[in-house]
C-alpha cells in the first residue's frame, strides 16, 4: 500500500505520586508541548484531534470534550469518543488519516485516579455500574467484600486460568517482581521479591495487593500522519503495521472467565494487517496489559507468544524478562508503572514506539523492528485493542 | 485516495419518553430492523460503531458495551463516539471513515439514547461545565440557548414570531411521521403564548426529552452496488470544534457560530457543491431549540446570513417549499435522543429514496444534507449524501 500511517510525535507525562500541582487541562497542555516539539510542528500544523476518556472515571459528562482547547483541536475537524480506552484512539486516528492522507491527528487521553480515591468504595460502585442493569448489577451490588467487587470479579478469573494452565501462586507472583523490578542506568535492579509480593495484603485469593496495578495519573499524547507527510517531518516516524480491537459478552454469566477470547480476535485482526504469522517469533517486543499479574500471562497465550501449557516452563527460561526471547513489559507495564485508567493503553504505543527508535532510555531492548502494544478495558468491559509498529 | 461510501440501509423505531425496553433491547431493535431493511444478516456485518452521547442518561458506565451483543457486534471490531449532541452526525462519520479507509466493507451504525432514565437531564447536562468557573452559575441547557438566542435574534434582528413559526412547521410536520413523539398542530399564537424557559426561548421552542435509536448500515463502493442498484453516497463531511469555553469563542460572539460555518464549508468543498442553495434539494437541520434551525439553515447555506427569518416568512422551508427543511418534523416533532439524532441522516436517506411515506416532499431529492450540534454547545458535523 502506496500510503502508510506513521507516529511522528510522542508525549507522556507520568508521575509516580499523585499529581496535585497541575489540571486535566494542564497536563495534555504540556503533553501536547513535548509531542509538537518531538515532531517539530507548531499548533497551527494540527489537523484533527481525537479524545478519549471515561465519563464515570472524570465525574464529569462529556469529559472527551474538556480537553479540547489543550491540544490545539480548536475550529479545527475534531472527532471525539469516550467509553474507550484510549488505544481505540490509534485505530480511529489511522482511518482517519487512511480516509484522507493530508490529516495531522493527534491522539490525547488523560486520567487523574488522584482525584476520586482509586482505593475508595465509590469507585468499587462504579464497577457495579457498569454491569448490565437488569441481571448482572444486582449479582454484583449483592457480593460483600471490604476490598470492593473489582477484585472479587478478577479473582474469579484468575482462578479459572490458573488451574488451566497449571500454574501457582508463585508463578503470577514471578510476573509482578519482574514488572515492578526497576533498572537504573547502570543495570543494577532494584524491586520487591517474591517473598514480599506473597506476604502483601490478600484482596481476594489469589489477587494480592501487589498483584493488582496501583492507579495514577498521566497523560499521553501521540501525533500521527501519513507516510508521505511523515517522510518530510520526521527522521525516524514509526509504522503503524497492523490494528485490531475487539469485545467480548457485557453479561458476565455468558462471559467465559479465564479466557482473553477479546484479545485473540483483536490480535487475529492485527497480525492479519501485518502479514504476521509467527507472532512468538517475529515480534522483538510487546506492552501488554498486566492490570493484574495473571492477565498478562492470559494475554500471552491469547496474543499467540506461547501456549497454554508451556506458559510455566517459559516463565522459568525467562523467556518474557528483558534479556529473553520475547522481551514484555520491560518498561514496568502497569504493575511498576502505575495504571492510569484508560491513558495507559495510549502509553503502552507511546512505549514501544520509543523501543523502536531506540529512545527507551533505561531499558532499551537492542535491535527492536516490530513491536506490539495491546490494551484490555478491565474486568467489566471485555475490550482489547492491538497494534503493531515497525521501523519505517 | 478514499473509497466511496454508501448508504444501504436504515433502521428506524418509534421515539417515546419512558420507552418499555431496556438499552438492549432498543439496539435489538433497530439493528434488526436495519439489516431486514437491507436484506443482510448480523454475519455480514464487520464492525460496528455506536453512538450514545452521554452515560449519564442511561446511569451505565461504557452504555455501548451492553448493546455489543444485541448489535451483532460480538467478537467484531466495536468502538463508541460520543460528541452530546453531534453524536448524532460525528458517529456516521466515524462509519465513513471505517469503511473509507478500506478497513472494513459493511459497517453498521448504531446511535441510541435512553434519557428518561435518571431523574432530569438537565441536572446530567450541568455536569458537563468547567467545575471552577462555569459550575457554579448554574448553567442549564435553556439558560445557556437562551443566551445563545439572545447573541443570535440581537445580531440578525429575528424576531420571536419567526422562532414560533418554526416550531408550528415541524410540530406540524411531525403528525405524518409515525415515529414521531411529539406531533402537534399548533398556531403562531399558541406558541407565543406557551412560558419563557428563559427568555426568548419558549416551552414551545424546545424539544422534548425522548428514549429511542436509530442504526445505518455503510457499504464500500463494491458492496453497494451488489446489493443495491441505487446506492446513496456519502459525498461530503465536515466537522468543526470552537473552544469548549462559550465566553472564549474565537469570533467572541454566541450569535454567529463559526465552527458550523466552517464544517459545513469542509462538506461543501468535499461534495464539490459551490451554491447550497440550488443545488442542495432537501435539508435534516438540528433544531433542539427553534432559533438552532435558523442559525444551522444559515450556517450551512441554505438561506443567506441573517436570512432565516425570511426563510420562514417566505415558506421556502415548509415542506412544499422550495427547500424543504424538516419535513420529519425534526427534533421539535420527532423527539430530541440526543445521540439518536441520527434520525436527521435517516430522513435524508429516506427522502433521496423515496420511502419517506407522508413525509415525502413534493419533488425529486437528489441531494440532501443533514447536521448534528452538540458537543459543550460548541462542536458541528455536517453530512451530505445523495445520487450520483
Amino acid at each position: 500500500m502506496s500510503n502508510r500511517v506513521c507516529i511522528i510525535g510522542i508525549g507522556v507525562i507520568e508521575s509516580d505520586q499523585p499529581i496535585i500541582d497541575l489540571s486535566h487541562k494542564e497536563l495534555l497542555f504540556y503533553a501536547t508541548r513535548q509531542a509538537l516539539d518531538d515532531a517539530g510542528l507548531e499548533r497551527k500544523d494540527i489537523g484533527g484531534a481525537i479524545t478519549a476518556s471515561y465519563d464515570f472515571l472524570e465525574g464529569r459528562s462529556l469529559s472527551n470534550q474538556y480537553t479540547l482547547d489543550s491540544i490545539g483541536g480548536v475550529m479545527k475537524p475534531c472527532d471525539l469518543r469516550l467509553g474507550e480506552d484510549a488505544i481505540y484512539s490509534i485505530f480511529a486516528g489511522y482511518m482517519e488519516v487512511m480516509a484522507d492522507p493530508s490529516q495531522v491527528v493527534v491522539l490525547a487521553s488523560v486520567q487523574k485516579s488522584s482525584e476520586r480515591d482509586p482505593e475508595g468504595l465509590g469507585y468499587q460502585k462504579l464497577i457495579a455500574d457498569s454491569m448490565e442493569p437488569v441481571f448482572s448489577r444486582p449479582v454484583c451490588k449483592a457480593v460483600p467484600n471490604p476490598f470492593g467487587l473489582e477484585s472479587v470479579l478478577a479473582a474469579m478469573d484468575a482462578r479459572v486460568f490458573m488451574e488451566r494452565a497449571g500454574l501457582n501462586e508463585e508463578d503470577v507472583a514471578s510476573i509482578a517482581v519482574k514488572n515492578m523490578t526497576i533498572l537504573d542506568p547502570e543495570g543494577k535492579r532494584s524491586g520487591p521479591d517474591k517473598k514480599a509480593v506473597l506476604k502483601s495484603d490478600l484482596l481476594s485469593w489469589p489477587i494480592r495487593k501487589m498483584t493488582k496495578a496501583r492507579e495514577t495519573d498521566a497523560a499521553c499524547i501521540i501525533i500521527l500522519a501519513s507516510e508521505k507527510k511523515a517522510r518530510r517531518l520526521c527522521n525516524e516516524p514509526v509504522l503503524i503495521r497492523g490494528i485490531g480491537w475487539c469485545s467480548d459478552q457485557s453479561h458476565l454469566a455468558s462471559r467465559e472467565q479465564g479466557l482473553a477470547r477479546e484479545t485473540k480476535w483483536a490480535a487475529h485482526q492485527a497480525y492479519n494487517m501485518a502479514g504476521i504469522r509467527c507472532p512468538d517469533k517475529e515480534i522483538d517486543v510487546a506492552e501488554i496489559s498486566d492490570w493484574y499479574a495473571h492477565r498478562e500471562l492470559m494475554h500471552c497465550e491469547a496474543l499467540g507468544f506461547c501456549v497454554l501449557n508451556e506458559i510455566g516452563a517459559n516463565i522459568k527460561d525467562g523467556v518474557f524478562e528483558k534479556d529473553g526471547d520475547l522481551p514484555i513489559n520491560v518498561s514496568g507495564g502497569l504493575l511498576g508503572r502505575g495504571n492510569a485508567i484508560g491513558t495507559s493503553g495510549l502509553i503502552r504505543v507511546a512505549q514501544i514506539a520509543l523501543q523502536i527508535r531506540g529512545e527507551a532510555n533505561g531499558y532499551q531492548v537492542p535491535g527492536v523492528k516490530v513491536g506490539l502494544a495491546h490494551s484490555w478495558g478491565g474486568i467489566t468491559s471485555a475490550t482489547a485493542g492491538v497494534a503493531i509498529l515497525s521501523k519505517w | 485516495m478514499a473509497k466511496r461510501v454508501a448508504i444501504i440501509g436504515v433502521g428506524m423505531q418509534k421515539f417515546e419518553f419512558r420507552k418499555k425496553e431496556t438499552v438492549e433491547e432498543m439496539v435489538f431493535d433497530v439493528t434488526r430492523n436495519a439489516l431486514e431493511n437491507s436484506h443482510l444478516s448480523k454475519e455480514d456485518i464487520d464492525a460496528v460503531v455506536f453512538g450514545s452521547a452521554v452515560d449519564a442518561f442511561c446511569g451505565i458506565h461504557n452504555s455501548d458495551k451492553v448493546a455489543i451483543d444485541a448489535s451483532g457486534g460480538l467478537l467484531k471490531p466495536t468502538m463508541r463516539n460520543s460528541t452530546s449532541g453531534s453524536t448524532a452526525i460525528s458517529t456516521p462519520i466515524l462509519g465513513y471513515t471505517h469503511v473509507a479507509s478500506g478497513m472494513y466493507d459493511l459497517v453498521m451504525v448504531v446511535c441510541f439514547e435512553k434519557m428518561s432514565e435518571n431523574e432530569s437531564a438537565q441536572a446530567v447536562f450541568s455536569t458537563v461545565y468547567d467545575e471552577a468557573f462555569v459550575r457554579p452559575i448554574g448553567l442549564n441547557v435553556p439558560i445557556q440557548c437562551g443566551l445563545e438566542a439572545r447573541a443570535y435574534i440581537n445580531r440578525y434582528g429575528i424576531t420571536e414570531r419567526q422562532m414560533a413559526k418554526v416550531s408550528v412547521k415541524n410540530r406540524g410536520n411531525a403528525l405524518s411521521n409515525p415515529y414521531a413523539q411529539l406531533p402537534m398542530k399548533l398556531t403562531v399564537e399558541d406558541v407565543m403564548k406557551s412560558p419563557y424557559l428563559s427568555w426568548p426561548v419558549k416551552l414551545f421552542d424546545t424539544s422534548p426529552v425522548t428514549d429511542g435509536a436509530r442504526a445505518v448500515i455503510l457499504a464500500s463502493e463494491d458492496v453497494a452496488r451488489e446489493l443495491t442498484d441505487d446506492p446513496v453516497w456519502v459525498k461530503g463531511l465536515g466537522r468543526g470544534a470552537d473552544s469548549v469555553w462559550f465566553m472564549g469563542r474565537t469570533n467572541n460572539d454566541l450569535g454567529r457560530l463559526d465552527y458550523a460555518y466552517m464544517a459545513a464549508k469542509q462538506a461543501y468543498d468535499m461534495a464539490g457543491i459551490r451554491d447550497p442553495m440550488s443545488e442542495i434539494d432537501y435539508a435534516e437541520v438540528y433544531d433542539p431549540f427553534t432559533y438552532k434551525e435558523m442559525q444551522h439553515c444559515e450556517a450551512l447555506g441554505l438561506c443567506p446570513e441573517g436570512g432565516a427569518g425570511r426563510m420562514i416568512d417566505e415558506g421556502i422551508s415548509l415542506k412544499g417549499g422550495a427547500l424543504p427543511v424538516n419535513a420529519s418534523g425534526g427534533l421539535q416533532g420527532e423527539g430530541n435522543p440526543i445521540g439518536a439524532g441520527m434520525s436527521r441522516l435517516c430522513w435524508c436517506y429516506f427522502q433521496i429514496k423515496g420511502q419517506a411515506g407522508d413525509c415525502q416532499v413534493p419533488k425529486d431529492v437528489n441531494t440532501a444534507v443533514a447536521n448534528g450540534w452538540g458537543g459543550m454547545y460548541q462542536y458541528n458535523a455536517v453530512m451530505v449524501i445523495g445520487r450520483d
